[in-house]
């Protein structure tokens, strides 16, 4: 827990989750609400707030990632341990990234509405929690698959900043828009553009899941071996 | 805590850095690393750390550890105080223990009026004092000092000294490399040499090259027991 403090602390205090938090905004409460029309219900807007997680929680790991230097990273494995450490490092993007999201399902409802019976008015709380269900899980994915994406290809996995800038940026182009990704899977399941399913939405967060292990393991592995 | 076997190398391509380790650093013992440059005098003591992981062998029983890296960097977006807190907090210290730990290591090295400072406005010599204090932080097990005295100022430089007998005289262990031949001579210390990645003890009564040999066949006071 203090290392995961330690590190959310240094990602916060170092100014660099702003530039995530604006292309989130611009892309949820921007673009989002240009390309959604009422009436269409909330799962669309869910679906495409769980979409911007991906570049979003991409950059968000790689600011955390290349936020710490190599000395005082030192210091810190020192005392928690170097395994210890970089897990803490991967779990702080996510945490802050989960919190967005979250954000994002708050106003998707706020000015989406919520479903209602037609003539009655009344809630339907069922499909309302289908929706958020939906919209939480596919959120998940997206988080998980911008994490996995940028761990594999950021410091200390590959170090070259071009590589790993141009790497990400085509990584995540590739989750979101190619139909084999779990993101793109996990936002179509819940109706998202009314495209045809193509994963069960089960299938996607188990490769999230999946994805996110292996890359974790690997960061790990490589950190707690690592030169510099 | 002991080391055996271990080798490290940063690429299975690359050379290795160093080779076949076996030392033992038991409770109260300091120990001084001598080489080159670039014989791996700093892999060797990030692996004692427990910074990095060595390639091959093992290291077991490391207690409680504070590393002071060779350059300590003032880029972190922290106060002293907050930094210390930090790292105070991942040792397992948590309110007045925490606060009065910090207050005292601060203390040693006269830095008290460091605490408010961000860690970014540091010179060299100010930065050097958090990173030796974030080490001191714990208050015992293992210290590990590379080139820890350098950038500061006398009295900080005494101050360390002192830390570190108090340090072994409590039972803890202190294990170094320092550019200055003389640094903490006057303390009884275990030398080792770094040569060509192999290390090899250098007997009190031999300060010139000690000879080298693999460490299976070192004769020490720990192979009779």
């Amino acid at each position: 827990m203090a290392l995961v403090w330690y590190e959310l602390s240094l990602l916060l205090r170092s100014h660099r989750w702003i530039g995530p938090a604006v292309l989130f905004v611009l892309g949820v409460f921007g673009l989002g609400g240009a390309t959604l029309r009422h009436g269409a219900g909330l799962s669309p807007g869910l679906a495409w707030s769980a979409l911007v997680l991906v570049p979003v929680e991409a950059w968000l790991t790689r600011s955390m990632l290349t936020a710490e230097p190599a000395a005082s990273r030192a210091c810190v494995a020192a005392a928690g341990g170097p395994r210890r450490t970089q897990l803490a490092a991967l779990i702080a993007p996510a945490v802050v990234g989960a919190a967005f999201g979250l954000v994002g399902i708050v106003w998707q409802v706020f000015r989406l509405g919520v479903p209602r019976a037609a003539g009655t008015n009344a809630i339907r709380v069922g499909e309302l929690f289908a929706d958020l269900g939906g919209g939480l899980a596919a959120g998940l994915v997206c988080l998980l698959v911008g994490s996995a994406v940028a761990v594999l290809l950021n410091p200390p996995v590959i170090k070259r900043s071009a590589t790993a800038v141009l790497g990400t940026t085509g990584a995540v182009v590739l989750a979101l828009a190619w139909n084999g990704s779990p993101a793109n899977a996990a936002v179509r399941s819940i109706g998202y553009a009314g495209q045809e399913r193509t994963w069960p939405a089960g299938v996607a967060m188990a490769a999230a899941l999946g994805l996110v292990a292996v890359a974790w393991t690997i960061s790990i592995q490589i950190a707690a071996r690592r030169d510099g | 805590m002991r080391l055996d076997n271990v080798a490290k190398r940063y690429g299975f391509t690359l050379p290795w850095v160093i080779h076949d380790v076996t030392l033992e650093i038991p409770a109260g013992l300091l120990v001084r690393f001598e080489g080159k440059n670039g014989s791996g005098k700093s892999t060797l003591l990030r692996v004692i750390a427990g910074v990095s992981e060595p390639s091959r062998g093992s290291v077991t029983g490391r207690p409680v550890t504070g590393y002071v890296p060779e350059r300590f960097p003032p880029a972190l977006p922290f106060r002293a105080r907050d930094y210390l807190s930090h790292i105070g907090r991942i040792h397992g210290l948590t309110g007045r223990r925490l606060a009065s730990a910090i207050d005292a290591c601060l203390d040693r090295l006269s830095g008290r009026e460091l605490a408010g400072v961000p860690l970014r406005n540091m010179s060299k010599g100010m930065s050097q004092k958090v990173a030796v204090a974030q080490a001191l932080l714990p208050g015992g097990g293992l210290l590990v000092l590379d080139e820890a005295w350098t950038g500061l100022d006398v009295e900080a430089k005494a101050a360390l000294d002192e830390a570190v007998a108090e340090r072994l005289a409590d039972g803890g262990s202190v294990v170094f490399v320092d550019h200055e031949p003389g640094r903490l001579g006057h303390l009884e210390a275990e030398r080792w040499r770094l040569d060509a990645a192999h290390a090899s003890r250098v007997r009190s009564d031999d300060s010139a090259a000690g000879e080298t040999r693999g460490s299976e066949q070192r004769p020490g006071p720990e192979d009779t027991q």
